[in-house]
């Protein structure tokens, strides 16, 4: 019954509406103030010295705050936007429309991922922002450049991981009966997502056969959040790279398409 | 012309851990003309909610076929005719009314310059035309009801489909849903609705369609359906207690047979409306 091509228009449409349902729910707000307060914590901070340069003490404080913050609201605000909508049954109002259920599951996420796209942007330049005003510790205008570019940069890739993380909590809340469900599960994904590679090396090298077995899917089939981890490059680490930066994104926008096609067919499948 | 084709229409959910699957409807067969107004009865789990989410396309059913105006339900084309109101519907608490409809209106189909005059229009006719830029999340039960009927009315169907309208209305609410349905009548769209209010489905339907356990038990036109009483009701709006025994005497020797007198149904209705009536009048 909803076979056929998507429209764009409509997706675009449920994007829009998505994204201002968001930014009411007043979630993406209270974290942008939290935000703010984490700067000025780390700018505070800064003059204890943690054995660390000023600017990388806040840049890792900004990066890990975004890290944080942002996965709270990929998973919360995917969770509550999509299940939000079958719990209050517009959703039935709308796919009585002509609309299709990919359209509908693909512009929800449009809407989540702008959302954390103004979240990440902000973020980024309230780092930038941050960094202006401690000074220039940069050598030339070309490296300054660099280190903010590299921000910039830094700021894209947690955006792409968010955007992975939200079409992960989406799939989840396609079959999910509960929000609370989602979210848990969610986080749960969140945390594997870090560790199965460490369980991948520790059980390929010490663990019995099964568990490496195990492990090797998991490895597969999760994510490896860590990847996206290009923060500590952008203050004192090797520098990022084009292709770095190209396979990163690749990487994520794989995932992204798995995941979304995975939420549509189960989505597709789920009695309303 | 057929609005409605139902042939042999079941539809099983999946079965419970243990045991087989309890069917929720089972080989329904109905014809709904266009431009008719129908009232879906029937006792709570007899398939009221499944058979109008089958016609909107929200559920497929498992055997059998049904057509909207010719086409299959369900696809994108049949659902461009159909406005649907699904039981006691929410809506996001942080958009106004007018957000809520236009956003339908564009999902309906309705171009973009034209979306503002469709929201605006539809949310007049449903009397909300005064509350549409406050916040649903402060619209009463009765006026969400009819910001739901808004956003159905919003792309101008020639169908509405309405899962219980006026469940936990006002009679206000009520008399007012009466009016607007006949209004649709008049336009010439056909609308099905369920309801376990049987009165106002006999003031307001053409056709009756009754189910239980999924089975369609009893179908046609009300006054047909009336008429199998083979009664009469005689009313009379103010009646001096002495006269009371002397026309049912009147009545009795003149053949009249199983004669019953009983304060008249719906007085409490008819007194509350007209009250609020004449409050409304000598009001501000």
């Amino acid at each position: 019954m909803n076979a056929g091509i998507i429209s764009p228009a409509r997706v675009a449409l449920i994007a829009g509406q998505t994204f201002r349902e968001a930014v009411r729910q007043r979630l993406l707000g209270l974290l942008l103030a939290m935000l703010a307060a984490s700067a000025g914590v780390a700018l505070v901070l800064r003059d204890f010295h943690f054995g660390t340069t000023e600017q990388k003490f806040v840049l890792d404080a900004g990066f890990g705050a975004e890290a944080l913050f942002g996965s709270i609201l990929a998973i919360a605000a995917t969770a509550q936007l999509f299940l939000g909508e079958i719990e209050r049954r517009t959703v039935l109002m709308v796919l009585a429309k002509p609309v299709r259920r990919a359209e509908f599951v693909v512009g929800k996420l449009g809407g989540v991922l702008l959302l954390l796209l103004v979240f990440c942007a902000a973020l980024t330049a309230l780092l930038i922002a941050l960094v202006w005003a401690q000074g220039r510790p940069w050598a030339s205008a070309g490296a300054g450049a660099a280190l903010f570019g590299g921000i910039a940069l830094c700021g894209f890739v947690q955006w792409l991981e968010l955007s992975v993380l939200a079409a992960a909590t989406l799939l989840i809340a396609s079959f999910a009966r509960s929000s609370l469900f989602a979210v848990m599960t969610a986080f749960a994904v969140l945390v594997a997502g870090h560790l199965h590679p460490l369980a991948r090396d520790f059980y390929a090298a010490t663990g019995p056969g099964w568990a490496a077995a195990g492990a090797r899917l998991l490895s597969w089939v999760l994510p490896d959040f860590r990847l996206f981890d290009v923060a500590d490059r952008v203050a004192g680490g090797p520098p990022l790279s084009a292709g770095v930066i190209a396979g990163i994104a690749g990487y994520g926008i794989a995932y992204l398409g798995g995941l979304s096609a995975l939420a549509v067919w189960c989505f597709h499948r789920r009695e309303l | 012309m057929t609005a409605i084709a139902l042939e042999g229409v079941g539809k099983d959910f999946a079965p419970p851990a243990r045991g087989p699957a309890a069917p929720a409807l089972a080989d329904v067969t109905l014809r709904i003309p266009a431009g008719a107004v129908t009232g879906l009865v029937g006792p709570n789990g007899s398939g009221k909610s499944t058979l109008l989410k089958i016609l909107v396309g929200l559920g497929a059913p498992t055997r059998g076929a049904c057509r909207i105006f010719g086409l299959p339900a369900g696809s994108v084309e049949a659902r461009r005719a159909v406005g649907y109101l699904p039981e006691a519907p929410e809506f996001c608490p942080q958009l106004t009314g007018f957000e809520v409809v236009w956003y339908h209106a564009r999902l309906g189909g309705v171009p973009a310059a034209a979306a503002r005059d469709a929201a605006q229009a539809a949310l007049a006719r449903v009397g909300l035309a005064g509350a549409m830029h406050r916040r649903a999340g402060t619209y009463s039960l009765g006026m969400r009801q009819r910001l739901g009927l808004a956003q159905a009315l919003a792309p101008e169907p020639r169908l509405l489909v309405l899962d219980e309208p006026v469940s936990g209305v006002d009679p206000v609410g009520a008399e007012q849903f009466r009016r607007l349905v006949l209004g649709f009548k008049a336009e010439g769209r056909t609308v099905v609705f369920s309801s376990h209010h049987l009165r106002q489905v006999e003031q307001v339907c053409d056709r009756v369609v009754m189910l239980d356990r999924g089975r369609v038990i009893l179908q046609g036109r009300v006054g047909e359906l009336a008429g199998r009483a083979h009664g009469v009701t005689l009313r009379v709006e103010a009646l001096p207690a002495a006269l009371l025994a002397e026309l049912r005497e009147w009545l009795r020797a003149r053949g009249a047979a199983g004669c019953e007198t009983e304060p008249a149904g719906g007085e409490l209705e008819r007194v509350f409306l007209r009250t609020l009536a004449g409050t409304t009048a000598g009001g501000p």
